[in-house]
This record gives structure tokens, C-alpha cells and sequence, in this order.
């Protein structure tokens, strides 16, 4: 059996960033920061007018950014918000984010936004129920997009396997992309005794685009995913861990409260790039596009 | 219904309070080191967190009348009575001040503030648009004016205030102590707009309140000036003047995108 290479299905090698918060506006607006793009949450500017879309036009032409959401529900049972996806469609038209992500999770039934990133059971009823969802949404905005894995507190007794093999199950029926969230992967290995190593051997490597760290609040015999504080060293350890099998991959740091000056945050980025140096020129298999062209496999999907 | 459905039916069932932690705990897995109740107490716990977070933030100096105490009970039962469907916890909160009148009638006061807050709140993202300047109006012949009508700027609401709400409002803003809630021996409209990129208000007099109601109800501008007769008792030639002061200052204040002949 000939087994084909992996293609090349990831964009570039982007950098570092950090999420966009309203406290940093005028910051990255003053000065040049060692900061390669910004990370936006969606909802935040899909919105009619005013100041965040103010600042979001004149941010974005300094700053390469990326779309993250927190309501598309991918995993919800309930149709999927036309509405929303022409609205997500619409604020991409306008800023041409390098990519678009959400979370693999469902927030609500019947209407309702708990505003939580809920746990899916780990079932092929929901792998293949969300990657159908999946490549509904990569049609209308006409792109993949990227499933990030999120921290969880409970686990079903329905689940038949593991969240990678889940995820993994979801990537290839939707050919989508992954964000790995390295700091979800921590609190979801602490909350459910798994080796986080498994997790990160266990997903498709190839369609990791990016990859998110965060700091989260350790309650002792369970972790709360907070994003108010800085990432710690076992997490740090972790990406070094990622890195090491992925490849160079974007990488940003979210910070959601207890929000410091963009200083601090800038120098915390700079620890993730001393760690991925060593990563940084040798690219994996599917990351050398020269590589892949010269081999006649088909190029990342433009859009 | 799949059995995705079921179990995400509920999952929200008892996270919106619906069901007991009991008739749920059955579908998590009680593995390792803390049991299936707690791990959903996480999730339930949550939820409730996050929406009275969201009702704080949109509604600060509410949130310093009342008090944390009050403000976190009163938000509480809003939680449990409105659930959420909007995709940006921004909007979330929409019915506070009519939750307000019902679960503290003793302090009408509160509800008024909430009501102010949320328009606030809600012209700051208001659609953009072009302004009506003073300079447009200039090249219109006289003999049209009469019939000018005019459009106001998507952000402009209207709110009548029956209390000493603003007053409390800018006591509270600058962190100072509200002064005691008076009402008012007459409704007084409050104008809500967004002017570049801040949110801005203002009471209006009886005069000027009748000529705005005019205008926004798409009144000519011979018709605002009959409004302002009644009111000012003046003659023709001084409440031409008035009105169009009236006017001048609202285009000023960014409150007009265009008008019509």
C-alpha cells in the first residue's frame, strides 16, 4: 500500500501574536511593537458601528490579523445561524483575516447561548453531525477554517474514544484546520488524568495552523481555564513539546482578565519565540511548500 | 431526537436550572479524583457567573446604587428568568430595567438609571453615517425651507425621564454619593446619541422637546415651527429664529444625517 505524503494544508508560518484587548488600542496604535499580528474575537466587531470598528480598521492596517469566534456552536444540534455566518462572512470581507477560527464544542439548544464552550461526547454520531456542520460553514465563507480544542470540566459516558481521535475523526471527515490550544490541552489532561503528550502525538499534525497559550487557575484537584494570569512553566514545557512534533506554528497568547500592560504581554510573547528558535528553520515535511510544489502536490488552499 | 440532542437538551436543562444536578450526573463520567457533581457544578456555576459578569459591566453605576449585595440577588433572578440568545454577552441584559419595575417597585429610580444606561450603552455601536452639516443647508433656496424634512442619525434615541436620573448618573460616575432619587413634576425627554465616537446626552425644555418630536416624526421644517409657536408664544419672525436655532445646534451636535425638500 502506498501511503501518500502529508500536503501541505496549512498557510505560512505567521509569527507570534496576541489577542486584541480594548485596554491595548491606543498602545498599538502609538508604537511599533514586536507583536507579528492580532487576534481578534469576532462578536466584538460584528457589530453595526462605532468604536471598536474604529479602532479595528486602523489596527488592522498595522497589524496581520486572524478571526476568532466563541458563537458558532459547531457542535450544537440546534441549525446553524445563517445570520451569524453572513454577519462572520461580512466583518471577513472587511478586515481579510489571514484565517478564521472557532471552537470545537457547542454553546446552546433551542435558541439559547449559554456562553460556555460545552463539552461534545466523544461519539462518530457527533464527529460526523459536526464535520457536516464544518464544511456547511467552510461554503459560505468559502475557506477552512480552524476547530480549537477547549478545556474541559466533565466528561460524557457516552464518549467511545479519546478527544484526539475525536478531533482527528472530525479534521479529516470536514478537511478542516486545528488550533491547538496547548494551555486546553494542560487543564483537560490535569481534569481528566490523561498524558498531554498523547493528546498532541494523537492529532493531525499537518492541519495544525495555529496554536494558542494561556494561564489558567489551579483549584488543586481540578484546573479552571481563566485566561487572567501568565502561562505557567509546565505549559511552556508543553508547547516545547508541540513544537518539537508540529513544527513552526503562529502562536499567540490570550488574555481575557486581569489584563496587564501590553509590555507584559510583549515580553511573554517573547518567551515563546526563544522557545520555537530552535524550531523556526527547520520546518516538518508539510511545512516546506517548496518541497510540496516541486513534488506536484497541491498548494495550500488560497482564498 | 439523536442522542446528541437529547444529551445536549439536558445538559442545558439543568445548567439553566431547569432539572436537578441529579437527574444529569448519570451521563458524566465519574472518573479520577472528583465526582460527576462536582464537575458539573463547575459548568452550572458558570453560566451564572458570566451573565451577572455581563450584567455589571453594562450596567456600572447600577451596579454602584444598588451595591454588590443587591445588585448580585437582583441579577440573580434576571439570570433565572432571562436566558441568553444572543451571540455577544454585550446585549445581554436588554429587559433589566423592566425586570427592575417588577422585582424592586420600591425603587422606581433603579429601573430609570438601568433604561439610560442600556440606551448608552447601545449608541456606542450604533450604525456610522455621514452627518447633516450647517454647510449642506446653506445652498437651499429660501422659499424651500418650509418643506425641508430631515433624518436623524441612526444612534439618537429618546428617553423620558421621570427622576433625578442624570443627576445620579454623573454623582455615580465620579464615584461621589447619588443624591437622593427626586422625581421630577414633569417628564423630561433625555436625547442618547453618538457623536464620532463617544457616547453623549442631554435633557431637552419643553420647546425644544416639542420641536424634536416634530422633527423625528418627519415634520416639515413650517411644521416645526408651528410645534415651537405653541410653546414659545412668540410671533412668526422670532419663532422662525428659535427654530432654526433649535436646528443649528442639533446639527451641531451631530444628531442629523440628511435631509429631504
Amino acid at each position: 500500500m502506498i501511503t501518500s505524503p502529508p500536503h501541505p494544508l496549512t498557510d505560512d508560518f505567521l509569527g507570534f501574536g496576541l489577542g486584541l484587548r480594548t485596554p491595548h488600542y491606543q498602545a498599538l496604535l502609538e508604537d511599533d511593537h514586536a507583536i507579528d499580528w492580532l487576534e481578534i474575537i469576532s462578536e466584538n466587531y460584528m457589530v453595526p458601528g462605532g468604536k471598536p470598528l474604529h479602532y479595528l480598521d486602523r489596527l488592522r492596517a498595522r497589524y496581520p490579523m486572524v478571526m476568532h469566534g466563541v458563537s458558532l456552536s459547531i457542535g450544537s444540534t440546534d441549525a446553524l445561524d445563517l445570520d451569524y455566518l453572513r454577519d462572520l462572512r461580512t466583518l471577513a470581507d472587511r478586515i481579510e483575516p489571514a484565517w478564521i477560527s472557532d471552537h470545537l464544542c457547542w454553546t446552546g439548544i433551542h435558541g439559547q447561548n449559554m456562553h460556555d464552550l460545552l463539552p461534545l461526547p466523544y461519539t462518530e454520531e457527533t464527529a460526523y453531525h459536526v464535520a457536516s456542520r464544518v464544511r456547511q460553514v467552510q461554503d459560505v465563507l468559502g475557506r477552512r477554517i480552524l476547530l480549537e480544542n477547549v478545556s474541559s470540566y466533565a466528561s460524557y459516558v457516552d464518549s467511545c474514544m479519546s478527544e484526539w481521535e475525536f478531533i482527528s475523526l472530525v479534521c479529516e471527515q470536514a478537511d478542516c484546520l486545528l488550533l491547538l490550544d496547548v494551555n486546553n490541552i494542560y487543564v483537560s489532561s490535569y481534569n481528566h488524568a490523561f498524558d498531554p503528550r498523547d493528546f498532541i502525538a494523537g492529532v493531525p499534525a499537518e492541519r495544525v495552523q495555529q496554536i494558542h497559550l494561556a494561564g489558567h487557575h489551579n483549584h488543586g484537584d481540578y484546573i479552571i481555564d481563566t485566561h487572567d494570569a501568565p502561562v505557567i512553566d509546565p505549559v511552556w514545557d508543553l508547547y516545547a513539546h508541540a513544537l518539537a512534533h508540529l513544527g513552526p506554528v503562529a502562536t499567540m497568547i490570550e488574555r481575557d482578565d486581569r489584563i496587564p500592560p501590553l509590555a507584559e504581554l510583549i515580553e511573554e510573547l517573547a518567551k515563546a519565540r526563544q522557545i520555537a528558535q530552535p524550531y523556526l528553520n527547520h520546518p516538518l515535511p508539510w511545512q516546506q511548500t517548496d518541497l510540496s510544489s516541486k513534488l506536484g502536490l497541491p498548494v495550500a488552499m488560497s482564498v | 431526537m439523536s442522542q446528541l440532542a437529547e444529551l445536549q437538551s439536558a445538559f442545558q436543562s439543568y445548567l439553566s436550572g431547569a432539572t436537578l444536578a441529579m437527574d444529569f450526573e448519570r451521563r458524566i463520567q465519574a472518573d479520577g479524583k472528583i465526582s460527576a457533581s462536582r464537575r458539573l457544578a463547575i459548568y452550572h456555576d458558570a453560566y451564572r457567573l458570566r451573565l451577572i459578569e455581563a450584567l455589571a459591566t453594562s450596567y456600572p453605576m447600577l451596579f454602584k446604587l444598588l451595591g454588590d449585595q443587591l445588585f448580585q440577588q437582583l441579577a440573580q433572578g434576571y439570570v433565572a428568568q432571562y436566558p441568553s440568545a444572543f451571540r455577544n454577552l454585550r446585549w445581554y441584559g436588554a429587559e433589566l430595567a423592566d425586570y427592575l419595575g417588577t422585582a424592586l417597585p420600591q425603587h422606581p429610580v433603579a429601573a430609570e438609571l438601568a433604561d439610560f444606561e442600556w440606551q448608552l450603552a447601545h449608541a456606542f455601536d450604533a450604525p456610522d453615517t455621514a452627518l447633516l452639516q450647517l454647510a449642506d443647508l446653506a445652498a437651499v433656496p429660501a422659499e424651500d425651507w418650509a418643506g425641508l424634512r430631515f433624518e436623524l442619525q441612526p444612534s439618537v434615541r429618546q428617553l423620558p425621564l421621570r427622576w433625578n436620573t442624570i443627576a445620579m448618573w454623573h454623582a455615580l460616575n465620579q464615584e461621589q454619593e447619588p443624591p437622593s432619587p427626586v422625581m421630577l413634576e414633569q417628564a423630561e425627554p433625555c436625547l442618547i446619541w453618538r457623536q464620532q465616537l463617544d457616547a453623549h446626552f442631554c435633557s431637552l425644555d419643553a420647546v425644544e422637546a416639542c420641536a424634536f418630536r416634530l422633527l423625528q416624526s418627519g415634520a416639515s421644517f413650517a411644521e416645526i415651527c408651528d410645534g415651537v409657536a405653541l410653546h414659545a408664544e412668540a410671533d412668526d419672525n422670532e419663532t422662525v429664529m428659535v427654530a432654526a436655532r433649535l436646528l443649528a445646534n442639533w446639527l451641531e451636535q451631530g444628531l442629523i444625517c440628511r435631509f429631504y425638500r
